[in-house]
């Protein structure tokens, strides 16, 4: 059997946009996130949507629909804008709402918070950070363990400066409790309340040069980046911003560099 | 068939930039290029494989070009790479002008042997990428990707590792057709392999061949077809330009058949 090039070409644009359009019919076919989580694969939580995959693309009205949280409790976790639908607000941006925070509120935050509102298994970084208030509602709840009560007492963050949230550079604050509880943590809660110095900490304002002043191998920065770095002044999270990519994915590779490059 | 590819493709991408701010134009698609490529599906089995979940920016529509990518590979080889793929087309454009500046020395600068030698390093590029986005769950191939950065050289998007692949590319393309393709695309690369078993074939007739080597000046991807029967070469990408139908100057003799003719 023979083919030329004309029966050639419509076989391919034939099956290349018939597959596209059985696959529409079908529902199968999106170029957009979906809005929905993958569930638990195993244990306890199994068949539950997992809140680890959460993307920055989401909104707070996609988690609160997901996950049925009330969307007034997302709202006051994050201290969203008032003058802002809070189901609309995308959570990538928190990025930038709080991008002059010394440490960082983002899609990791909303995902640790879900979890732990929900009673759902998460194992949160070393470098997430709740707001304050995010954290005094997941208290509220009265069901957190012991060692999850001490992350958020190491991890709070507060945000209640008097300027607007959008306008101002909040400075981490740790809490009282923060103070009095402080039991031996992992370097970052260290950071957290002060015992270890803030200038080792990733956050949304870390450039390039600091993390070679760290001592963290210009490859290692290179490999978790996929490529070369750009000018070493340029802000981390600026670089992958402009190439698309969420800082908060990469942070704690990041920082997980940095201690082991500690002195 | 190339072109209608090529503006299709500058259209969507203009239409997603558009639909950031707001805009956009009616009835066409404003899906970003992660999710129209077949690439991106590939990178992602292994996530989607150990999680359930794509890496991020590759969406449900990538899986399945790269299920129809693959199902076009294994009836007629990679016409995705000879007919589709737009980076291709755009190397074929920039090869024309080559031709005309080098005459018959185009496509033939590199030395053979080093030449058979780098048809490999795309499989090198392609186990990169993929341990690289399995590793990191993040699509890192987008910052050194050629064709991403052609499509978004208005985008924010741009990331100056594809401008540079891209500028050596369209560089490159002045003295050797489809440099990206033969040397680099990991696309390419995995689509390669189905000529190993493919359905249809470049058969040539050497009963009625005069041994002119039309053919194999003809092939963009420097292929000896005159030395073979059967192309089963892995770079071969099934434009079909060796063929009788095209250059082949005596008739059915170089044909694109399945089965023994």
């Amino acid at each position: 059997m023979k083919l030329n090039s004309k029966i050639l070409a419509v076989l391919i644009v034939v099956i290349l946009f018939g597959g596209i359009t059985f696959t529409t019919l079908m529902g199968w076919w999106a170029t957009e996130t979906s809005k929905v989580p993958a569930k638990y694969a195993e244990g306890e939580a199994a068949g539950e949507y997992n809140p680890a995959d959460i993307r920055g693309s989401y909104t707070f009205g996609d988690v609160s629909t997901v996950f049925n949280i009330p969307i007034e409790d997302l709202a006051a976790a994050f201290n969203l804008p008032a003058d802002q639908d809070p189901a609309g607000v995308a959570l990538k941006t928190l990025e930038d709402i709080y991008g002059d925070l010394p440490t960082e509120i983002g899609t990791a935050s909303v995902r640790l918070f879900t979890a732990w509102y929900l009673g759902l298994p998460y194992e949160p970084e070393d470098t997430d950070y709740l707001p304050l208030a995010a954290a005094d509602i997941l208290r509220q709840k009265g069901s957190l363990t012991p060692e999850q009560l001490a992350f958020l007492d190491a991890h709070a963050v507060d945000l209640t400066a008097e300027a607007p949230v959008s306008e101002a550079a909040p400075a981490v604050t740790e809490t009282p409790a923060a103070v009095e509880n402080a039991a031996p943590q992992p370097a970052a809660d260290a950071a957290a309340t002060g015992h270890t110095p803030q200038d080792r900490l990733v956050t949304g304002k870390t450039t390039f040069q600091q993390l070679l002043d760290w001592g963290v191998p210009q490859s290692a920065i290179e490999s978790i980046l996929g490529g070369s770095i750009p000018a070493p002044t340029t802000i981390i999270k600026d670089h992958l911003s402009a190439q698309g990519l969420e800082f908060s994915t990469l942070k704690g590779d990041l920082q997980a560099e940095v201690d082991k490059a500690a002195p | 068939m190339q072109f209608f590819f090529f503006t299709l493709i500058a259209l969507i991408s203009i239409n997603h930039t558009l639909a950031e701010s707001g805009g956009g134009i009616p009835f066409l698609s404003s899906a970003s290029l992660h999710a129209l490529c077949p690439f991106g599906g590939v990178v992602t089995i292994y996530q989607y494989t150990a999680t359930g979940t794509f890496v991020q920016k590759i969406h449900e529509s990538s899986f399945i070009l790269m299920v129809i990518g693959f199902f076009l590979a294994v009836l007629f080889g990679p016409v995705f790479c000879g007919w589709v793929c737009p980076l291709g087309t755009f190397q074929e454009w920039l090869g024309k002008l080559g031709k005309k500046l080098f005459k018959k020395r185009y496509n033939h600068f590199i030395p053979q042997k080093l030449d058979g030698v780098l048809r490999y390093t795309r499989y090198l590029v392609l186990g990169w990428v993929i341990y690289m986005t399995a590793a990191s769950g993040t699509l890192l191939f987008a910052n050194i990707d050629p064709y991403f950065a052609l499509f978004n050289l208005w985008s924010s998007e741009l990331a100056i590792g594809g401008v540079i692949v891209l500028a050596v590319t369209t560089l490159l393309s002045l003295f050797v057709e489809r440099p990206w393709c033969k040397y680099a695309c990991p696309y390419g690369a995995v689509l390669g392999i189905s000529n190993l078993f493919r359905i249809f074939r470049i058969h040539r007739n050497p009963g009625t061949c005069n041994l002119d080597r039309v053919c194999d000046i003809t092939c963009p991807m420097n292929i000896k077809v005159s030395e073979k029967i059967l192309v089963r070469d892995h770079q071969c990408i099934s434009c079909l330009e060796c063929t009788s139908e095209a250059r082949c100057p005596v008739a059915a003799t170089v044909e694109f058949s399945a089965g023994g003719k």
